[in-house]
């Protein structure tokens, strides 16, 4: 069932190839390519992941595209979590023709749920990096570092001349498979080799200018990643209770009576943002305070606590790594460029 | 376990290896053999074992296996991560045992602050519909149709040669379609309508199997989002009201538990607080003597938990105890304290100098007296340090009678007035009394320990009774969310507006306004009320709805007393049955008070039960009681005056000729009768009987005194209406006493006779209609004053809020309000829901007819 791909008779292009053909705008990348791990980046990714997921992806699948594969159902996840997000949000708020005491009594609830909403994928997302930041800043291993990945696509048809796209991928995604290769320094560009497993081998304590440094510490890393993994996929959405838990607090509710979106209205956005921080302050204080007596008066404190445990006792765990460096005594390893006599 | 597959040749190859092996065939020489490419690699080389892979075939039978093996998969994989060997499959599902944990940190944390018990469960209700509504709708929407449509599952599951258990179309670039047998396929394929005789079938079929795959993949990402919160909201309205019986159940036998069994309940609730804080009053006087904070420390422990007045009752019985008990010592300082206070006060008043050294010499006097007379250094009870006032006033009396004996007449004193400077101080600033306080005490006596103690026990074990009977009580009747009574109301109400056929377009109308509702609940009464069938159907279900509540509160085990009044049945008066919660606090109070009263304490125990001097009806056991009657008295009577509402369009109704039994009255004035009844029947409220039925009426009534007629239910009104000039007729008594006597003396209709005959709360009505003519009748200031039905009865305007109860069309107009709220947004979502299945459901239906998939199935044939 594969179609012959002839680039002869079919007048096939690779877009990704630069000189690709005039017509086409060459796509970004002619091969893998690690990114940069900076907010602009990010951004940029998330965007285009957010756009395919919404347009190009939903389209192929449902044409049952030859080329639909894991990476677009994936990226494809986000879209039941947005709209699940609005559609909760739409359940706990759909009291517009309530008679006017009902709504009353409603309208905050709801209000609170939809903050919650936005604050379980706020506090989802933002924990992540409770974890993966001290992990990057104590071994130089950036678990969330990008590349994005070149793929040449079957055509549908013989008209379909573009078969190349873009996915955005990370090099420890997968834990059986990262891509060691990308993590190379490029030579021609006057870079070394390892200098990158050479960075991670010296913050790890295996010392500097280690001939093999990515042999060293490949299999340290792959270690840290897996734990760093189970710590964020644990405390990220402990967190997000804690979101949930932070937006149904009472002070809240002043917040509600000032919200405005309208930024454009100056004075009144300002106030908002102004109280939508007073909210929070207050509203953090009593979710760690508690009222009441007995479990009620410390469920805050607890949640937060083992939230916060989480992403500590993760993190640490994840940098106490098993594969540590042989104990064995300098003098018994054998240096290559050494000479040596066996008796 | 897989096996090395080096290792697995190295252990298995022949001896002399693959060469040696070679050599030795060699030189036999023989023929060359058939030669055999397939036979050869099977012989000698490595090749990849055969694949361990198998799909899942999963129903409901095998279903709870899956569910503890993928628990101990997960078991594993969190093993296997600590270790930091973990792969991605197993980190995939960990992701999945997080949501799971968050989910629950939520729900747990809503359920610490949550009030109730429904609420409280329904957190968890909340989480589990969620979770369940992520794995329901694929399966409902997307895997079921899409196998009656196509005949295979597209969510089906396999599990690798590892053990991982994956979606078998998760990365459609890598199909694992080995583990298909053809026949299966071949099936499938016929299924699929794929043509028998076409080369490449099992292929084509596939790649139609792939493709439909992705679109019901990609459908079920879309449609998720929509789906899970609207299932799961869906989810848990259904099963709330089956949870919250569950709940009401068992709260309605934990209250009869209770009642049943105090003495072992009780248990739970002793707390032994009164006496551990005694305990702690009297270590710490243990080894010293009693000060001024003792008296006040002791009063605290016993009254720590009592609103003021109990307290204060409590207070005079331990001040009792205390002062009768309690011994001081007199020492020499307070004999030249005592001389001191006697000094200053006569001072203060202007008493000559010269005369008080006269009359108090100096401290040895005062010291001496109380020598002499044994006062000193030796413990006196409080109720005998009058005794020390009295010696030294009568030493005082002997020296002015002294000194008045040769002082010359203008300088004599009178020792009244010096006595009242001494008796006319509060105690604060008596000379002698204001001493109590300062005075150091011997040690508390053995029986007033005992005596404490004794009480404290009492009191504790009293306490944790009480709490139990108000837990009891409050399980059944409390004002609060989701007690029995209040989830009987709740019930009952929306029933009630749905049995009297109010449809949603008619709720929508009049759910924010009860101006609205009022004409159409008229409509609503009139047309059930001139419908036999209707009637007889509509009254059956509200009669039954009432009995409910005597079902769920049997007034066998609690009630109100007023309507339990037994109906004459020509044996003489029979006595009211007391419920069980009655006779259980009865019991209790009075078991307590007569321990009280055995050790003296007059004020506590008539604080309970009352004594002779003491109106018992505000004592704490009528207190107790009433918290229950009068609860159930205000449910009742609302439900009670709904019936004799109905019943009394159904009379005029059907019997308009029964109006003419009140005597010969005008027919206008009879309109007008009706007309007034009919509004305060369903718009009367327990304020409005004082101030707002002033009628406004004809004042030259016609001389017509023909019957009324009826029609339809309505009256066809002559005269009413149609009269201009109308005035409240202020001295017409009549009038308001004839509306009385429609709405609740007239029989009831034979319908209803009939029907509250066969019922059990036939009791409980008839004592309803007879009490609110007793109550609402005989006040003063029903309708207007004098105008009254029954003799004046003083009845309390709680009683008369009770007895009227809530409002017909009050009553109708929350439970509309409720029941639009719970239809609108039910009505909302279940429609969404419906669209979004219908729409799900549809879509397949044009799966793996796609232009994309039939040109790549053309090409390959």
């Amino acid at each position: 069932m594969i179609l012959p791909v002839n680039n002869l008779n079919t007048k096939v292009q690779f877009s990704a190839d630069a000189n690709g053909g005039d017509k086409k705008k060459p796509l970004e990348y002619d091969h893998d390519t690690l990114l940069k791990n900076n907010l602009m980046t990010r951004t940029r990714i998330g965007m285009d992941k957010l756009t395919n997921a919404f347009t190009l992806y939903p389209a192929k699948g449902l044409k049952g595209s030859r080329n639909a594969n894991f990476y677009e159902f994936l990226t494809m996840g986000t879209v039941p979590y947005l709209i699940g997000s609005a559609t909760l949000m739409a359940v706990f708020n759909t009291n517009k023709v309530f008679p006017h005491f009902d709504k009353t009594v409603a309208k905050p609830l709801g209000r609170k749920m939809a903050l919650g909403v936005i604050f379980y994928a706020l506090a989802k997302n933002l924990s992540k990096s409770f974890v993966s930041t001290p992990i990057k800043m104590m071994t130089g291993i950036d678990i969330e570092r990008p590349y994005a990945k070149v793929i040449y696509e079957l055509p549908d048809d013989v008209n379909d001349t573009d078969i190349t796209s873009i996915e955005y991928h990370k090099v420890f995604e997968s834990v059986e498979f990262p891509r060691w290769d990308l993590l190379y320094g490029d030579e021609t560009k006057g870079q070394k080799r390892n200098f990158r497993y050479d960075r991670i081998a010296k913050k790890l304590g295996m010392g500097q200018n280690l001939n093999d440094s990515d042999q060293e510490v490949k299999s340290r890393i792959k270690e840290i990643v897996i734990k760093a993994g189970l710590a964020k996929n644990i405390s990220s959405y402990l967190w997000a209770a804690v979101g949930v838990c932070m937006a149904v607090q009472k002070p809240w509710e002043k917040y509600f009576d000032y919200m405005t979106f309208k930024f454009w209205k100056k004075d009144e956005f300002l106030k908002s943002m102004k109280v939508f921080g007073e909210s929070f302050v207050k509203s953090a204080k009593d979710f760690y305070k508690g009222e009441g007596k007995g479990i009620s008066k410390h469920a805050g404190k607890i949640l937060l606590g083992v939230a916060a445990l989480s992403s500590i006792v993760g993190t640490s765990f994840a940098l106490s790594t098993s594969n540590k460096p042989s104990k064995i005594d300098s003098a018994d390893i054998i240096k290559k460029d050494d000479r040596y006599v066996v008796n | 376990m897989n096996s090395n597959l080096i290792q697995n040749f190295i252990n298995n190859r022949p001896t002399n290896g693959l060469l040696g092996q070679r050599n030795e065939k060699e030189p036999r020489k023989k023929p060359a053999p058939y030669f055999n490419i397939q036979h050869e690699v099977n012989k000698d080389l490595i090749k990849p074992l055969d694949g361990d892979g198998r799909l899942v075939n999963k129903n409901i039978l095998n279903a709870p296996l899956y569910i503890v093996k993928d628990n101990f998969y997960n078991t594993k994989a969190f093993k296997h991560a600590v270790e930091g060997k973990a792969n991605d499959h197993e980190l995939g599902k960990l992701s999945n045992v997080g949501l799971t944990l968050g989910g629950l940190g939520i729900a747990g944390y809503l359920f610490s602050k949550r009030q109730t018990p429904l609420t409280k469960g329904m957190e968890f209700i909340g989480l589990g519909s969620f979770l369940a509504s992520m794995a329901i709708w694929p399966k409902l929407a997307i895997q079921l149709p899409a196998y009656l449509i196509h005949g295979f599952n597209v969510q089906k599951e396999y599990i690798d040669s590892s053990g991982r258990k994956k979606p078998f179309y998760q990365d459609p670039q890598f199909l694992p379609w080995d583990l298909y047998s053809d026949k299966e396929i071949q099936k499938i394929g016929d299924r699929l309508g794929i043509d028998k005789n076409i080369k490449n079938r099992r292929d084509v079929i596939q790649e139609k199997m792939k493709t439909i795959a992705i679109q019901n993949n990609t459908l079920w990402m879309l449609t998720a989002g929509f789906a899970t919160p609207i299932m799961s909201a869906l989810i848990c309205n259904t099963t709330e009201p089956y949870f919250a019986k569950f709940l009401n159940d068992r709260k309605n036998k934990k209250a009869d538990k209770i009642l049943n069994n105090l003495e072992q309940y009780s248990n739970k609730y002793q707390n032994y607080d009164i006496q551990n804080q005694l305990e702690s009053v009297l270590r710490l006087y243990s080894d010293k003597p009693l000060d001024k904070n003792f008296r006040s420390n002791i009063i605290q422990a016993f009254t720590h938990n009592l609103d003021r007045v109990s307290a204060t009752k409590v207070e005079k019985d331990l001040n009792l105890i205390l002062k009768s008990n309690i011994e001081y010592n007199i020492n020499e300082n307070a004999g030249k304290q005592i001389y001191q206070n006697l000094i200053n006060t006569f001072k203060e008043n202007g008493i000559r100098k010269e005369f008080i050294q006269q009359m108090l010499p100096n401290e040895e006097g005062i010291i001496n007296l109380l020598k002499d007379k044994k006062l000193l250094n030796t413990p006196i009870p409080l109720s005998k340090f009058r005794n020390v006032t009295t010696e030294v006033t009568q030493l005082m009396r002997t020296l002015v009678d002294k000194y008045n004996k040769t002082a010359p007449a203008s300088l004599q004193e009178d020792f009244d007035y010096i006595n009242d400077l001494i008796s006319n101080n509060r105690d604060s600033e008596h000379p002698v009394r204001s001493l109590i306080s300062k005075l150091e005490s011997t040690k508390i006596s053995e029986k007033t320990i005992k005596t404490l103690t004794s009480l404290a026990e009492n009191l504790d074990e009293f306490n944790a009774k009480m709490y139990s009977l108000d837990e009891a009580a409050m399980l059944k009747i409390g004002s609060a969310p989701e007690t029995v009574i209040a989830n009987f109301w709740n019930n009952s109400s929306k029933e009630i507006v749905e049995l009297f056929g109010l449809t949603p377009k008619e709720i929508e109308k009049v759910r924010s306004n009860r101006v609205l509702l009022n004409p159409l609940l008229r409509e609503k009464f009139e047309k059930i009320a001139s419908d036999d069938q209707l009637y007889q159907k509509v009254m059956k279900g509200l009669i039954d709805k009432v009995a409910v509540l005597n079902e769920q509160i049997n007034p066998l085990t609690m009630t109100e007393k007023m309507f339990q009044k037994e109906l004459p049945d020509g044996k003489g008066e029979k006595p009211i049955i007391k419920s069980l919660y009655e006779k259980v606090v009865t019991n209790t109070y009075r078991e307590t008070a007569g321990q009280l009263r055995n050790q003296k304490l007059d004020n506590i125990a008539s604080l309970l039960v009352g004594s002779k001097n003491f109106d018992s009806k505000i004592s704490l056991m009528n207190l107790q009681k009433s918290f229950v009657s009068d609860r159930l008295l205000g449910v009742k009577s609302s439900f009670y005056r709904l019936i004799n509402t109905l019943d009394f369009y159904r009379r005029i109704a059907k019997e308009p000729t029964s109006i003419d039994n009140l005597g010969t009255i005008s027919r206008e004035v009879k309109e007008e009768l009706v007309e007034l009844c009919k509004i305060i029947t369903i718009e009367g409220h327990a304020s409005d009987h004082a101030t707002k039925f002033y009628m406004l009426r004809n004042p030259e009534p016609a001389n017509d005194t023909s019957s009324i007629v009826v029609k339809n239910g309505k009256v066809v009104n002559e005269y009413f209406g149609k009269t201009k000039e109308l005035a409240d007729i202020g001295n017409d008594k009549y009038f308001y006493q004839n509306a009385m006597k429609t709405m609740f003396e007239m029989p009831l209709d034979k319908t209803t006779q009939e029907l509250i005959d066969n019922s059990p709360i036939k009791k409980e009505l008839v004592n309803y209609r007879n009490l609110t003519l007793d109550i609402l009748g005989g006040e003063k200031y029903f309708a207007k004053p004098r105008h009254l039905v029954r003799s004046i009865n003083n009845a309390s305007s709680e009683i008369k809020f009770l007895i009227t109860g809530i409002a017909t069309d009050e009553f109708f107009f929350k439970s509309c309000r409720q029941l639009f709220n719970t239809h609108y947004w039910k009505k909302t979502f279940v429609r969404f829901g419906a669209g979004l299945l219908g729409v799900t459901v549809l879509a397949q239906f044009f799966f793996g007819k796609t232009k994309a998939s039939k040109k790549g199935a053309v090409k390959n044939d």
